[in-house]
């Protein structure tokens, strides 16, 4: 099934689960949202669990804080992440700081949908990769699938867990297809996935570029691990390390720009901790340092030549 | 604590004590932050009816989400003091560790939400708490204070518009003290203050209409008044929202920060008729409840029992600092675990 089907499996599952679930946003019930996470939930589970939102972000996140505080399952979706920042001060004041401010008196069990970064020409505002600005706030659990089969398990996890996630969905891939179970199942958050295995250079990546990392490293036959973070924070240093050390060359492929971005964690992080076996300086491929453009934005996102540059002077650096 | 099914004279009496209790309160505390005891404080003189009216009327399955300026009424609710002023002193009894301000309450036991510092940050979590009470079919409705500068938030607007769109159990309740720090909100009266610009020309209570639900202004200086009026909206809740603008003077400054003799001139002087402290005597002894010795004695007790408590508490120890990387997520990040080593 498509990464859509997956996540609206993930919902149902819950649903059915736990009536303390509560979908909410702007065109999530007789719609189905617009990518149609949500379709049929609506019909199913009926009007006080799929709540069709006024237009205002910065209600839909405190609404979904509310119900979290006072014991439901909210689960709000943002119909773009770049719409989301007028509900920005719920997430970074309220969301994120709840438990630790009350020292746990009051946590925010909820999770947060959003698409997000490109791949339907959609210009500024319905294509940017947002994620450092939700995982440099502390307190909150930054989760992105790369595939189907990630998406249903990923969201269950998170769905579990008692702390907020920003559950950021790669709009690029939500109509690639895989083999999904329909019944319910988790995977860990604090574990990346490895991918591929490999000795020649580790390649770090998520979310969205993952599928253009695979389908690169596959046809150009590079011996390269590959690492799927799942999620970014908190990252999984143990995994990140121990192939680091095994291959000595790291390559980061992200489709968020460059300056300040996951990148710059991860590689500070790798450089503090394991400088010692690196043989090539860690290199970067990530978005330009630009907000996307309408028109070209093929020329924005990382590619298959920008990829396989990095991956050859790393291989070749002496 | 004791559930109020109705406004007693041992009720009113008690009300009152607190109002004197908060008046003394405030003012050691403000001292106890000239001193060095507390770095930051927000003084409360001129809500006293507004915090006690308030905490009289809800009930313990109502719902109290709380702004910054809300001691009373969390006392007159029920709180234990001891938790309270462990809370605004910061010590090691804190239930929430000394992490925030002063007057910042989270007592979850007690229904009170967790007291945010951003204007009106806790309006639009008002309403998703309210949402769950009536998914719930729970007893009880929502109350949630705010001053009049947070109604210029877009999170008091939004709040308002979900409350009226799902038709939440809540009372959304103004405690108007007529400045926003030195901004006015309203256009000044016989040259009051000088300012150009205010906060709002329309008057609060009517923006309720605009969301599809009643507005009222009532007197805040009158906590009877404000008892009455908060009961009878926290019971009428169930069939919707309502808004309250009650309407008091901020006698103080906005915080320890504030200055307010640099732009306004205080029209409402302590011990004045408009001083809620005084209207709350003159109403009590107009229904034969207090006379001038018990005025007198009760004053005598609460500044005596004042003086102690902040004495206590501002001498109380802070939280371990080993503490201070405790409960950011439910399961330790690594990070966290590694910079425990950078507290020592």
């Amino acid at each position: 099934m498509t990464m859509v089907k997956a996540l609206n499996s993930a919902l149902d599952n819950a649903m059915e689960r736990d009536d303390s679930v509560i979908l909410l946003g702007e065109d999530v019930g007789t719609d189905g949202g617009v990518f149609r996470v949500t379709d049929g939930l609506l019909n199913k589970y009926g009007k006080e669990r799929v709540i069709d939102t006024p237009l205002a972000e910065l209600g839909i996140m405190g609404f979904g804080i509310g119900m979290a505080m006072e014991g439901l399952k909210a689960i709000p979706e943002i119909q773009f992440q770049d719409f989301l920042y007028t509900g920005m001060d719920q997430i970074i004041n309220q969301m994120a700081k709840l438990r630790y401010r009350t020292n746990g008196d009051y946590t925010v069990p909820m999770v947060l949908r959003t698409p997000y970064a490109g791949g339907v020409h959609g210009g500024p505002y319905h294509s940017q990769s947002g994620e450092v600005y939700f995982t440099h706030t502390q307190g909150l659990t930054v989760v992105t699938p790369s595939t189907p089969y990630d998406a249903k398990g990923l969201l269950l996890s998170s769905i579990e867990l008692n702390d907020p996630v920003i559950f950021l969905e790669p709009k690029r891939s939500y109509f690639i297809k895989g083999e999904v179970p329909e019944d319910y199942y988790k995977i860990d958050l604090r574990k990346a996935n490895v991918l591929k295995e490999g000795d020649d250079l580790t390649v770090i990546t998520y979310g969205p570029s993952v599928p253009l990392v695979q389908n690169t490293v596959k046809k150009n036959n590079v011996n390269a691990e590959i690492i799927d973070l799942r999620t970014l924070n908190p990252f999984d240093i143990n995994t990140i390390l121990t192939s680091v050390k095994k291959t000595g060359r790291v390559l980061i492929v992200h489709e968020a720009p460059k300056m300040f971005g996951v990148g710059a964690e991860l590689a500070a992080t790798i450089a503090e901790k394991a400088i010692d076996y690196l043989s090539a300086p860690i290199l970067r491929v990530t978005g330009l340092d630009i907000p996307v453009p309408f028109a070209l934005e093929d020329y924005y996102v990382p590619n298959e030549r920008r990829i396989m540059e990095a991956v050859n002077k790393l291989l070749n650096y002496q | 604590m004791i559930e109020k099914t109705d406004i007693s004279k041992e009720d009113l009496l008690n009300a009152y004590r607190n109002i004197v209790m908060e008046r003394f309160l405030d003012k050691k505390m403000l001292n106890a932050s000239k001193q060095g005891f507390l770095p930051f404080y927000i003084p409360l003189m001129g809500h006293e009816a507004i915090h006690i009216g308030i905490g009289l009327a809800i009930r313990n399955t109502d719902f109290f989400y709380p702004y910054y300026r809300d001691f009373g009424a969390i006392i007159e609710r029920g709180i234990p003091l001891d938790m309270a002023l462990s809370q605004v002193f910061a010590t090691e009894d804190d239930n929430a560790l000394g992490r925030s301000m002063p007057n910042h309450f989270s007592f979850k036991k007690y229904n009170i939400g967790a007291v945010i510092t951003t204007v009106a940050g806790h309006l639009t979590a008002a309403t998703g708490i309210a949402y769950a009470y009536k998914y719930r079919k729970k007893e009880g409705s929502i109350i949630t204070t705010f001053g009049d500068g947070a109604t210029s938030t877009p999170d008091f607007h939004v709040a308002m518009n979900f409350a009226g769109v799902y038709n939440l159990p809540m009372v959304f309740f103004c405690e108007n003290n007529q400045f926003a720090i030195s901004v006015p909100t309203y256009p000044a009266e016989n040259g009051a203050f000088d300012q150009t610009y205010m906060e709002t020309r329309g008057d609060i209570y009517k923006k309720a209409e605009a969301y599809g639900f009643k507005g009222i202004r009532i007197d805040g200086t009158d906590f009877v008044e404000v008892y009455r009026q908060t009961r009878k909206a926290l019971e009428n809740a169930k069939n919707g929202p309502i808004l309250i603008e009650a309407m008091s003077y901020r006698m103080g400054p906005h915080s320890t920060a504030d200055d307010p003799n640099k732009y306004r001139t205080n029209t409402v002087p302590e011990g004045s008729a408009k001083d809620p402290l005084i209207a709350s005597q003159k109403a009590l002894k107009d229904m034969d409840i207090l006379d001038d010795s018990m005025i007198k004695s009760i004053n005598d007790e609460m500044d005596r029992k004042t003086t102690e408590l902040v004495n206590k508490y501002e001498r109380e120890p802070k939280p371990d600092k080993h503490t201070m990387l405790d409960n950011l997520y439910e399961e330790e990040p690594w990070y966290i675990s590694e910079e425990r080593g950078d507290v020592q």
